[in-house]
């Protein structure tokens, strides 16, 4: 009696002293599950992969690939589905020919009776990373083993289903097929999964992309890194189906993406104060939610806040449906010079927007975006990438819909 | 009946004790590159218009020229005031290699910021921001693009002298210029090159770029405030001397992620679009988390490196940060050399060597070298390391809480 009494108040005394330190880790973990591109998390979204390896080339951007590079932090072994979303658009009369419906007046790889219709498509596969294992792979050429055959000097997967001795250490079973098309616009999507590909709140991934340019007398790279959605804490935050719930007052199973992205930025054709060279940005913006199931892409009006070293304010708006890739000067106007983001028009060098996906009675998609940007040197200069700052949560859900 | 009921109740306690500690090993620093923030570190600032500073091997050769174009922007509705200081590690005798016989200066110059509601605003490092009211703004009619001055002026930001490697750090303060919790600064840093430059590694192209987002340290409890606005700044941990309160701001990471190639691995891409021997070199800069600008003391850190290679295999090495460091990563140790590894990819993780050093923060920039004789282009990319708090540090007994990281800054004016 005495000695269970004894438990009993030891197992008391054990619960008087969690609640401090469980409501802070509680209350901690909540507000600490963020979309951040700075620490590991359970879904990887890369906003921005390009391919264009004809030569010449097919497009006005180059020769230029991706490099995708993702690595395991945890000292466990992690399995992930991965989605390419093809974003190109074919040409409403020729559906083979790959064309860019963003350009202006009209892409003329397109006859003149026709429209550059935008495309959104995904394929994927699935990769298995052994502990602390990085991993590599060319979005132009994918990736297998690397006794099956890999091309030299394309990285590969080099643990084979023997591994090393003492544990599941293998990449066996992975194989990552090349971005369907070439030249390709699009993103590039990971979840952790379980062996059976059961979607896993696993924060153990972490990514960069490289975008490299190699032309004739030149070559460029800029580097991003990868938007980390964390899973929540709690052994059923993930329910395993093929809905995946980022953020939400309820069922939420990862963090809420930002309800605003903020973008410095130097206005389009102000001059650079170093080098001289007149400077231009590329927004590349992604939804949240997709629907990779039924393959129907979200529409979302993005409304755009444009501040000036003046503090005076300019706004305009663009639908973003499953991709968006634009100039700054191209969102607002066919006329760059008349354009908001002009530094003829601002008056000034530099300016700060924030980006909101605009909200509407949808109760499944909460309608928000996430994105990079590119900012480029003219005459020869080179270009850099670099992550959007995020602020802020909404209280609706998005929801990524797997196949 | 008591003997089972206890028991079971024991095995319940025992559980749930579990799952708070798997929890609370779980938890993660706040340390951010992409919020709203209240402390900035610019980790990775050079102005150095010959390349004195900048040639690798360092000191040997002479590198390519380059500035930093600084981006701060307030995120909020209201004004917000910083307190910036520029921490030089520029050597005593600038046309050599830092040494022992040639040491760091490690001298802080501070300036104060002044930004009106959601304002942006940028400088050039080596001429800094005069306050001159009418400067021209960019326009159309007449054609002005040379509108750098242009804008509401933050304050008088004072040029440095040539070169200049360090780091930049802004602090918000309220309008006396006490420490405040407002998270409401964001900021970047643009390394350009002002023209092209003939390195031993190759040809520099004017207008090469590359960009990081500043490191930074979110207050805590902004409702209230729970900053002391003494001089001394919290980041992270527990009450200790110095921070009777505890943390004032989100703690450094544990330990830093970095993704790179291995020394000498060649370009995938470029190799595979153009052909010829490319290679990549990886640079990282690191600055610890504790800094002393009161008594102008440097924080010191050794940073031990476990590398993990694509076979999965782990190798390890260690270097000593003083204040501030910008190294290849091969000059740290054969460890990171593509003939060691034996695998082109590899993750580094960084942790500081011991609970008493001081936590690291940094930035890492990539050099793509092209290696064709009639190209020959060395291109940079620059990109934020990750952060992880959850990782278990061997050094430290699980019931012990986080040690914390102090910024020490001069009296207020």
């Amino acid at each position: 009696m005495n000695r269970g009494f004894r438990k009993i108040a030891l197992v008391v005394a054990l619960f008087a002293s969690i609640p401090a330190s469980t409501s802070r880790v509680s209350a901690d973990d909540v507000t600490d599950a963020h979309v951040a591109s700075d620490v590991p998390a359970a879904i990887l979204v890369f906003p921005k992969v390009v391919v264009d390896t004809a030569d010449p080339p097919a497009t006005a951007r180059g020769r230029v690939d991706t490099l995708i590079r993702i690595s395991n932090s945890s000292n466990q072994p992690v399995s992930m589905k991965c989605f390419w979303v093809n974003a190109n658009g074919h040409c409403s009369t020729s559906p083979s020919t790959i064309c860019d419906p963003n350009l202006v007046p009209k892409d003329v790889r397109c006859d003149a009776n026709a429209v550059c219709q935008p495309g959104w498509q995904e394929t994927d596969f699935l990769v298995n990373i052994t502990s602390r294992q990085p991993v590599a792979w060319l979005a132009s050429r994918g990736a297998a083993g690397c006794d099956q055959g890999s091309p030299p000097g394309v990285p590969c997967f080099p643990l084979d289903s023997n591994g090393i001795p003492g544990g599941p250490n293998t990449n066996a079973g992975s194989r990552v097929n090349a971005v369907p098309e070439d030249p390709f616009v699009g993103e590039l999507k990971c979840y952790a999964v379980d062996r059976n590909e059961v979607p896993k709140n696993l924060n153990v991934l972490r990514g960069e992309a490289d975008i490299i340019r190699s032309n004739t007398g030149m070559v460029d790279a800029e580097s991003y890194n990868a938007i980390g959605i964390p899973g929540l804490p709690g052994v059923n935050a993930n329910n395993g189906d093929n809905a995946l719930v980022l953020g939400g007052t309820s069922g939420a199973e990862y963090a809420g993406c930002p309800n605003i992205l903020i973008l410095d930025h130097f206005f389009e054709g102000a001059r650079d104060p170093v080098s001289q060279q007149t400077v231009s940005t590329k927004l590349t913006l992604v939804p949240c939610s997709e629907n990779f199931l039924t393959q129907s892409p979200v529409r979302t009006t993005a409304q755009f806040l444009v501040f000036n070293e003046f503090e005076q304010r300019f706004s305009t708006s663009k639908q973003v449906e499953c991709f968006k890739e634009s100039l700054l000067s191209l969102i607002d106007t066919r006329s760059p010079q008349s354009s908001i983001f002009s530094a003829s028009v601002s008056g000034t060098l530099t300016g700060q927007t924030r980006i909101r996906g605009v909200a509407d009675a949808d109760r499944d998609h909460g309608h928000t975006l996430l994105g990079i940007a590119e900012e480029c040197r003219s005459d020869g200069g080179g270009c850099a990438a670099f992550n959007l700052h995020f602020h802020g949560t909404r209280p609706q859900s998005d929801v990524i819909l797997l196949p | 009946m008591n003997g089972r009921a206890s028991g079971r109740i024991g095995r319940w306690g025992v559980a749930i004790s579990a799952i708070v500690l798997c929890t609370v090993s779980l938890a993660r620093a706040n340390v951010t590159s992409e919020r709203g923030s209240s402390i900035l570190v610019f980790p990775k600032v050079i102005s150095d218009a010959d390349g004195l500073q900048t040639g690798y091997p360092a000191g040997a050769n002479r590198g390519f020229p380059v500035d930093t174009i600084i981006q701060i922007s307030n995120t909020s509705n209201s004004m917000v005031f910083a307190h910036c200081f520029y921490v030089t590690s520029t050597p005593l005798d600038p046309t050599r290699a830092p040494s022992m016989f040639n040491p760091p200066q490690w001298q802080e110059v501070d300036f104060d910021l002044v930004l009106t509601k959601q304002q942006p605003t940028h400088w050039v490092v080596g001429p800094g921001r005069p306050n001159v009211p009418a400067e021209p703004q960019c326009s159309r009619i007449p054609f002005v693009d040379n509108c750098n001055g242009a804008g509401f002026d933050p304050g008088p930001i004072p040029p440095i002298s040539d070169p200049f490697v360090g780091q930049l750090i802004c602090v918000e303060v309220d309008s006396s210029g006490f420490p405040i919790n407002g998270n409401r600064l964001k900021g970047e840093a643009t390394l350009v090159t002002p023209h092209a430059a003939t390195t031993t590694e190759g040809i520099m192209p004017r207008g090469e770029v590359s960009k990081y987002n500043a490191i930074g340290f979110q207050g805590l409890n902004t409702d209230t405030n729970s900053n002391d606005s003494d001089l001394k700044l919290c980041i992270g941990g527990d009450v200790r001397d110095g921070c009777p309160g505890g943390a004032e701001y989100e703690g450094c990471p544990n330990s830093l992620l970095l993704s790179h190639f291995a020394a000498g691995s060649t370009d995938p891409i470029i190799d595979t679009l153009s052909g010829g021997s490319s290679s990549v070199e990886t640079e990282v800069t690191l600055v610890p988390c504790t800094q002393d600008f009161e008594n102008s003391i440097p924080g010191q850190v050794v940073v031990q490196f476990k590398v993990t290679n694509e076979f999965e295999e782990l190798l390890s090495a260690s270097t000593t940060v003083t204040c501030w460091s910008n190294f290849r990563l091969q000059d740290v140790g054969q460890v990171f050399q593509l003939r060691t590894l034996g695998s082109r990819f590899v993750q580094t993780r960084m942790t500081p060597g011991g609970p008493d050093q001081p936590r690291i923060i940094g930035v890492a920039e990539e050099f793509h070298i092209d290696g064709r004789p009639a190209v020959d282009v060395v291109t940079r990319a620059a990109f934020n390391l990750h952060g992880e708090d959850w990782a278990p540090d061997p050094l430290r007994p699980s019931d012990q809480p986080p040690v914390g990281d102090m910024i020490s800054i001069p009296e207020a004016p």
